[in-house]
């Protein structure tokens, strides 16, 4: 059972967690995660006083799996990543998680992206018009966009020819993206 | 279309969801033990996921892997260690649900089955007793008695009256072909008695008869206005039959099937009380026999049957022996011998006291 669960998609596991009540499902998508939800919370425990791992990540599991049950979740990276900051940030509060309006279209992008998988037609369609946002952008965004996707440039190989950060280079592509998937979006409207 | 744009379907992957990294590319990630293909795809996934992105900048901030890979050794088994007692309650809780709803679900068929059982049988059980006649089978049977004896013995008075100059035929055949004669003039309201389901010989005899009537009904019309002179008489002698019969109709159950030759047999009712020396079976059957052979024509056979019968048995069947004799000297053209059967059945002052009167008087 454990076995066949962890080939399931992060949707579907959810969807059995809800529905069914299956709490293996609950704890395969857990596990899935553990090792991001200790990475995340490792700079957190060299705080001081350095709270007891013993408690914060049964509690951060517990915090995750009640939200499970009432949150509309989209991917589940942001939402872990919000329970995590929720918990341990300054505030301590637990605010519920919205996906951004920016985050949607790229979901929505996504998904389409995924439906069109096998289908030829729907495929071509997608990259039509997708090159044709690609063509609205502005130049910069274009070229980050191109090396980075259509060439597999690394970011060590930008970093190094742009001479900028990783992070900036991460910002950067980010927003590119954001771009493109907006422009891609709006493209009824111009 | 493919081969002009490749770089078309490439666009894609821009937006192609990339899952996580797992827990083994985090460390070989920054180690730089990755494949090309494999680190191009988690950067393009780091472009997009925060929470991977900040794992790896945690990561390189960590001095040594050994915490990172001890937590989450320890993390995974402790959540392995909370699904495990949950999920087996929750097999064994969906198992006995299941097995619950299984039994309830057998409950309600058999409930369902028996209740249908039920109402169908009732169903049955209502439609047999109306299709059925209220006796019971035995009581039929001893009812069917009389009845037999009834329907062979009416055909041996009536016939008489109703065929006096018939030659050949048997009185059966022409009392049917008459009928037809007589309705018009006087007899519309001739009552026809049930048939007793009882009596199958008799009605196997009729069937034998039928096939002679239609051979009769061909000379029988000549003698159509003879017996017409009879109808008066014969109504009369209707009349006392109908009390009889409505006695002998209280008895016997209404029959299905209504026998247009009924008419003649029935009017014996007189008969019926005088047996009182109840008939021996054996004397019943001879008679019968000779009925039989009387009315298929085979006159002399008969006549020898009626003879052994006058000769051996007693009561009422001697007279009736001899009255069928008398008809079948009559039928034979023997009309000598007939007067002195009628006559010595006048004698007797039987039942057929009165019928062979009459016939005598007609010859």
């Amino acid at each position: 059972m454990h076995q066949q669960l962890t080939n399931l998609s992060d949707k579907e596991l959810i969807s059995r967690a809800r529905k069914q009540k299956d709490r293996e499902a609950e704890g395969v998508l857990m596990d899935r995660y553990s090792h991001l939800l200790v990475a995340i919370t490792l700079p957190y425990l060299h705080t001081t006083p350095p709270p007891d791992p013993n408690i914060i990540f049964p509690t951060l599991l517990q915090r995750l799996s009640a939200s499970l049950k009432t949150q509309t979740i989209y991917k589940v990276n942001e939402w872990i990543l919000h329970v995590q900051k929720g918990y341990l940030g300054k505030s301590g509060k637990d605010t519920p998680f919205y996906p951004s309006r920016n985050g949607r279209d790229l979901l929505h992008i996504e998904n389409k992206v995924d439906k069109a998988a096998t289908n030829i037609i729907d495929r071509q369609d997608l990259a039509v018009r997708l090159e044709q946002a690609l063509q609205r952008m502005n130049a910069d965004d274009r070229d980050l966009i191109t090396q980075f996707y259509l060439e597999n440039k690394t970011f060590a190989d930008i970093t190094t020819a742009k001479g900028i950060t990783r992070e900036k280079l991460r910002s950067q592509l980010k927003a590119a993206k954001g771009k493109l998937a907006k422009l891609y979006m709006n493209q009824g409207y111009v | 279309m493919f081969s002009s744009k490749p770089s078309n379907e490439k666009l894609l992957k821009v937006f192609s969801g990339i899952r996580c990294l797992n827990k083994d590319q985090l460390p070989r990630y920054l180690d730089g033990r990755l494949t090309d293909i494999e680190k191009h795809l988690v950067e393009q996934h780091l472009t997009d996921c925060d929470l991977c992105y900040e794992a790896l900048q945690a990561l390189e901030q960590e001095p040594g892997q050994e915490k990172y890979q001890d937590l989450t050794g320890k993390l995974q088994r402790y959540i392995l260690e909370s699904i495990e007692p949950v999920s087996h309650v929750q097999k064994m809780a969906q198992y006995t649900k299941k097995e619950k709803t299984k039994e309830s679900m057998l409950t309600y068929f058999w409930l369902f089955a028996f209740i249908a059982i039920g109402v169908s049988s009732v169903y049955v059980l209502r439609g047999r007793m109306r299709n059925q006649p209220p006796p019971a089978p035995n009581k039929i049977a001893a009812a069917a008695l009389p009845d037999k004896k009834d329907s062979a013995d009416i055909p041996a008075d009536q016939q008489p009256i109703v065929t006096p100059s018939d030659a050949e035929t048997t009185p059966h055949h022409t009392a049917v072909t008459t009928k037809p004669a007589t309705a018009t003039t006087a007899t519309p309201a001739v009552p026809r008695p049930p048939l007793s389901p009882a009596d199958s010989i008799a009605r196997a005899k009729a069937a034998a008869l039928k096939a002679q009537q239609r051979k009769a009904t061909a000379d029988s019309l000549h003698k159509a206005a003879a017996l017409q002179k009879q109808d008066s008489l014969r109504k009369a002698k209707e009349a006392e039959d109908k009390k009889a019969e409505q006695k002998k109709t209280e008895q016997k159950p209404p029959e299905p099937k209504p026998e247009p030759k009924q008419e003649e047999k029935k009017p014996d009712p007189p008969k019926k009380e005088t047996p009182a020396p109840e008939p021996t079976n054996s004397d019943e059957y001879l008679y019968k026999a000779a009925m039989v052979y009387q009315q298929q024509g085979n006159l002399s056979e008969a006549i020898d049957r009626y003879r052994r019968i006058e000769s051996v048995s007693s009561g009422k069947y001697v007279e009736m022996a001899r009255y069928q004799l008398a008809i079948c000297y009559r039928s034979k053209g023997q009309m000598g011998k007939a007067r002195r059967m009628f006559r010595e059945v006048i004698r007797m002052d039987g039942s057929l006291k009165n019928s062979a009167q009459q016939a005598l008087d007609s010859m």
